[in-house]
Parts: C-alpha cells; structure tokens; sequence
C-alpha cells in the first residue's frame, strides 16, 4: 500500500456518497463547460454572418429611423468605397401568415453582387435579379421552410407599404442559416408610385469597403459626411452589427455565466460539507494516524488528495460529456437548418483546460478548510475529543 | 540533569522528571497531572493503574511523545521530548514508539497487511518490504492467516491483535498501550495481555500500558498508581494496589511486587 493507495482506499470508504458528490461535481462543471462555449459559439457565429469589409450605416437615432435615399449615392462616391447598397425594410408576409416569418429587403440591384461577393449567389441568378423586376433572391433556410424552388412565383403583402408584390424566385443565397430575402427597390417604388406614394428613404446602407485596413477612416468619412444633415448616421462594422443585434443575447448568456458560477459556489459549499462529514467521521482515525508519526502536512496532503481527486475525475467525466454533448449537437445541426447556429457552440481545448481548472479549483477550495483543520488541531486534544 | 543521563546507556528508557499538566477545558483548568517523577527502565513492562480520570492516559501521552508537558521534563530514549515541534514528535514517534488503543481504530478500507503496514508508509523501505514487514509482524501476533482480510470480518480480539502488529512493526523502543483490554471478553483481554509481555520477554520492548483491568498485575513488571493527577507513594499506593488484588489481581511477576514500584522516582520492582 502506497500513499495513493490509501487516498483511492478512503474514496471508496462510502462509495455512494462519493458517487453522488461526483455526480454533483460532474454535472455542474458539464453546464459550466457548456455555458463556456456560448461567448466563442456566438463569435464564430457572427463572424460567419458577418464580412470584415463590409459595413453598415444606418440612421444615428436608430434602425426603425430612415436615411434620404440620396445618401446610398453619395456614400458610393466616397474613397476607400468599393460600393453600397440601399435597402430598406419591406416586411413582406407570405399569404395570410399576416406576420412577417422571415426578413426581406428592397435591395438596389446592381450593387448586390459587389457589395456581398462572399454570399455566392450564382451569377445567372444576379443577371436575373437584374433582368426581372419582380425578381427576388432568397435565403436557403426560408427556400427550405416554405418548399420554395427557383422559378416559383410568390405574393408577399408588405406590412409597412401599401403594396401586395407578385415576385418570381431568380435565385437562392446558397447559406442554410440565411432566411433573408431581396427584391427589386424600383419595383417597389413603381408599386407605391401607381398608389401616390414615393420611396425615397433607406433604412440601411451597406458599404463594401475596399480594403480592410480602410474600415476606420472610411467609417469617419461617412459620419463626416451625415454630420448636420437632417439625418445624422452611425456606422459599425457587419460583425459589430450583428453583435448588436443578438445584444440580448449576449446579455441572456451573461446572466446564465453568473448563475453558473454561483452553481459552481453551491458545490464548492457541497463538496467541502461532504469533506467536512469524512473527515468528522474519521476523527478516530485521522488522530491514530497523528499518533503513530503522520505528520501534519501528510495528513493535509492525504486529505486535500481526496477531494480533489474525487473532484478532478468528475470534473473530467463532466468535461468528458460537455464535449460528446456537443459534439452529438455539431452532428445534428449539420443536416438540420434549425439547429445549425448551435453547431458553433464547440468544447475546444481552452474549454477543456478551464473545465479541468475548475474541477481542480472545487477539490482544493471544498477540502481546504477541513483539512486543515484536522491537520492543525494537536493529537493529544484530538485523542481526548475522539476517545 | 547530567549529561549521562541524556544521552545515556545503562540509563532509563523513560525518566519523567517533576512532570505536571494542566489544560483549559472551557473556563476551567483542569490540573490532569501534577509534579508527577518516575523512571522506567528498557525492556519493562509496566502499567499505570487508577480510576477514571486519575491522570493515566495524560501520563501515557506525555510518556509517548503525544503531548508535552506544562512543567517538568520528559526524557525518553536519550530525548528530551520538551524541546520537539509537532512534526519532530510525529517524526520521533515513528521511530520510537508504537501505540495500542483501546477501540483499535484500524483503517476499515485497509486489509490487516496494509493496516500493519502504515507505520511503515513513512519510512524508505520500499513497497514490496513494507508488506513483507507486516505479514510478519502479523505472524508474531498469530494472525498469518488473516493478512487479507479487512478489520470488518475480524473479531475484536483479533483486531486488538492486528493493532498490536501495527505498533510492532517499525521496531520501536517503547511500546504504549492505552487500555488494550478494555473493549475485550475476557479471554481475549488475557490473550492480549500474554501477546504484550511476549513483546516484552522475547522482543526486549519497553511496554508501557494503561488499564483499569486487574487481571494485568500477573502480567506486568511493575505498576504504577495514580489518584486524581498524582502518583500515589507510601501507604496510599500500598492500599491503592491491596484494593486492586482484591478486585481479582494478582502480584506482578517481579520480586518487589507492585506495592514498592508505585513509588517516587527512581523506585520500581
């Protein structure tokens, strides 16, 4: 029998209570490991969704607020622009759904192929959005949704304009986690034209920039040039954009980070009670071990050993299956749209370590104070307490 | 003190010198021991007799290193124990002492070859003789046949003899027992008591014991009493012992009987 002999032997003493500790253990640092997945699962996310050359401008008082429509004209002239596109918000609902069940734009035409050149819409479907007036393109996961396919024809009634738009599908962003849709800016404007209205606002500006180190000085070129106008703009980065946009739930993750921490405090306060108890429990023992020359530190060692080889081992099976969990996630989300974003959320290495620490960090932190204890206390006052 | 005798052969094993203790039990001071003086030579076996809370197993403790003194001196195998941190005593009770207690207190999860062999953990000897150490430690004692089994499946008689293989096996000076009979029948508290003077007769171990059990007087050296923390001399200690044959003990073996060794220091058998 060695020192670890004796460790693994005391953690076997009462095998359910240890079993039920680990248990514990285990499936706090699994939700841990999870929840660390979300601030890198949504970054990958977003940096997905997003281009690092390209930039959104919208109206400085909000995203519900318009921009003169000349501003997309005279964005496109600024240096450092490859080009813009106009769009705005047509909120389009398909039959009598009466909601808007996915997000469609009225899109200047000619500048979608330079302005989203990573999208991969296939170029006969860009002539043909150009070509047809009542052409429109749409995302693979709305195509999806509602068994859409090239060439059908679709009425979306807009909930903002007085207009119901006969479309024709010209092509498909060829993305399964893109439910967005454009039409044809002109055709919308024509169909509020024949009712006495005019378009003659934007909601966004997207702007290609040309070269990435450009984004800076072309972001203060554009506030430069809304500044005092009757439409004052913000500018931010595609990836800023979307970061903004799933805000609430970067917050939401925030709140679920504190509660997992203090989970993580509620077993630390389990493990060090459950340490408490096995050391209450072996008082007898521990003093005997004193008594025949265990020094103090051997019996701190042996028992700080045990909780944190208890806590390590399940802090590691918890890791073990955060990873499997989601691997199992990753697999499902490849062949489902619904799921996909969640194949993002991956326990990588940095995970891994973090989980592993904290496995580490509850046996230190829950044996601590226990061991100690029974190792300071002096073993004749230990021998008259027990005996 | 003299240098001699510090350090000395031909010298006690065990001298207690002027030795009190007292401790605070809540608001009070408990007076345990008080100016309490004996020498006990190598290769005794000796007993420290009284009722409840005379100051036996506080003298047990100060004799084994276990606790220190409040005023006196403890001197054993050449060590003034005195002197010693915590961890030195710990250190100097592996190498010097082995201990007995009265409920065993064997580790339930460990066989009786890995219980024997604790003491031994916190030696260099490497794993293969440990083990070897303790199955004959465990034979010395007449368990060879029970080195596997755990302490549950033991009876108490034989768990009391497993503990005595435990304090056996580092080969120490001085052996203390801390009323090894007192959770035994009767014919395993003789069997006990024959195993502590075979450690004493064939081992030359310094056996030190704590009893209430007066069946020890045929069986030790030498015996001494103790009355509400003080060592009991002259005619107290002669009725102390009377009271205690007549209980259903015996003289020591010793010539001089017990009567003359409960004296001052420095008088035995």
């Amino acid at each position: 029998m060695s020192y670890l002999g004796l460790v693994l032997a005391n953690l076997r003493r009462n095998r359910l209570r240890s079993l039920l500790t680990g248990g514990a253990i285990a499936l706090a640092v699994l939700l841990v490991c999870i929840l660390l997945t979300m601030p890198a699962g949504l970054d990958a996310l977003l940096s997905r969704l997003s281009n690092n050359t390209r930039i959104s401008v919208v109206n400085k008082a909000g995203l519900v607020y318009s921009m003169p429509y000349a501003f997309a004209r005279k964005i496109r002239a600024l240096p450092g622009v490859e080009d813009a596109v106009g769009q705005v918000w047509f909120g389009g609902a398909f039959e009598d759904d009466g909601k808007v069940t996915f997000p469609n734009f009225a899109v200047e035409v000619d500048h979608i192929e330079t302005v989203y050149p990573d999208y991969g819409i296939s170029p006969q479907g860009l002539a043909d959005f150009r070509r047809y007036r009542d052409g429109m393109i749409v995302g693979r996961e709305t195509m999806k949704k509602y068994g859409w396919k090239l060439g059908d024809r679709v009425t979306l009634r807009s909930t903002v304009w007085p207009a119901n738009l006969d479309l024709r599908i010209v092509a498909e962003i060829p993305n399964d986690r893109s439910p967005i849709a454009w039409i044809n800016r002109e055709y919308l404007d024509q169909a509020l034209k024949a009712k006495g209205r005019s378009l003659g606002i934007l909601g966004i500006v997207w702007v290609k920039v040309t070269d990435p180190k450009e984004v800076n000085s072309v972001m203060l070129r554009i506030q430069e040039l809304t500044r005092n106008s009757e439409a004052e703009t913000s500018t931010q980065t595609e990836k800023s954009f979307f970061s903004a946009f799933f805000g609430s739930l970067e917050g939401f993750v925030t709140i679920l980070m504190v509660v997992t921490v203090l989970v993580s405090l509620c077993i630390v306060f389990i493990a060090g009670n459950t340490a408490s108890m096995a050391v209450r429990e072996r008082a007898g023992e521990i003093a005997v071990l004193k008594a025949i020359g265990f020094r103090r530190g051997s019996i701190f060692s042996m028992l700080i050993a045990e909780t944190v080889m208890l806590s390590f081992t399940a802090g590691a099976a918890g890791v073990g299956l955060a990873r499997l969990l989601t691997e199992l996630l990753r697999n499902a989300a490849a062949g489902s749209p619904q799921l996909g974003p969640l194949g993002g959320f991956i326990v990588n290495q940095a995970v891994v370590v973090q989980g592993l620490l904290l496995s580490l960090a509850i046996g230190v932190v829950a044996g601590v104070v226990p061991a100690f204890g029974a190792a300071r206390k002096p073993v004749a006052q230990t021998l008259r307490e027990v005996f | 003190m003299s240098e001699a005798y510090a350090t000395g052969a031909a010298s006690p094993l065990i001298r207690l010198d002027h030795v009190s203790r007292w401790y605070t039990r809540g608001v009070d001071e408990v007076h345990a021991l008080e100016d309490c003086s004996l020498e006990i030579p190598a290769g005794r076996f000796v007993a420290f007799m009284g009722p409840s809370g005379s100051g036996k197993s506080t003298l047990l403790n100060l004799v084994s290193g276990i606790d220190r003194p409040s005023a006196g001196e403890v001197w054993v195998a050449g060590q003034l124990l005195n002197e010693l941190s915590e961890d030195e005593l710990a250190a100097w009770r592996a190498r010097h002492v082995g201990l007995i207690f009265q409920f065993f207190n064997l580790v339930p999860v460990l066989s009786a070859r890995d219980n024997v062999a604790l003491p031994l953990l916190l030696t260099d000897l490497p794993r293969a003789e440990r083990q070897q150490r303790a199955e004959i430690a465990l034979r010395v004692v007449g368990l060879e046949h029970r080195v596997g089994h755990s302490p549950r499946t033991l009876s108490g008689g034989e768990q009391q003899r497993v503990a005595i293989a435990r304090a056996l096996v580092s080969d120490p000076d001085l052996i203390v027992a801390d009323e090894p009979t007192g959770d035994l029948d009767a014919r395993n508290a003789e069997a006990t008591l024959g195993l502590l003077r075979q450690l004493k007769e064939e081992f030359g171990k310094t056996v030190v014991m704590v009893t209430h059990d007066p069946r020890a007087l045929r069986f030790v050296d030498q015996v001494f009493h103790l009355d509400k923390g003080i060592l009991l001399e002259g005619e107290a200690e002669r009725r102390a012992h009377e009271a205690l044959v007549l209980a259903g003990g015996a003289a020591p073996a010793s010539a001089g009987g017990a009567a003359p060794a409960a004296s001052a220091a420095g008088r035995g058998a």
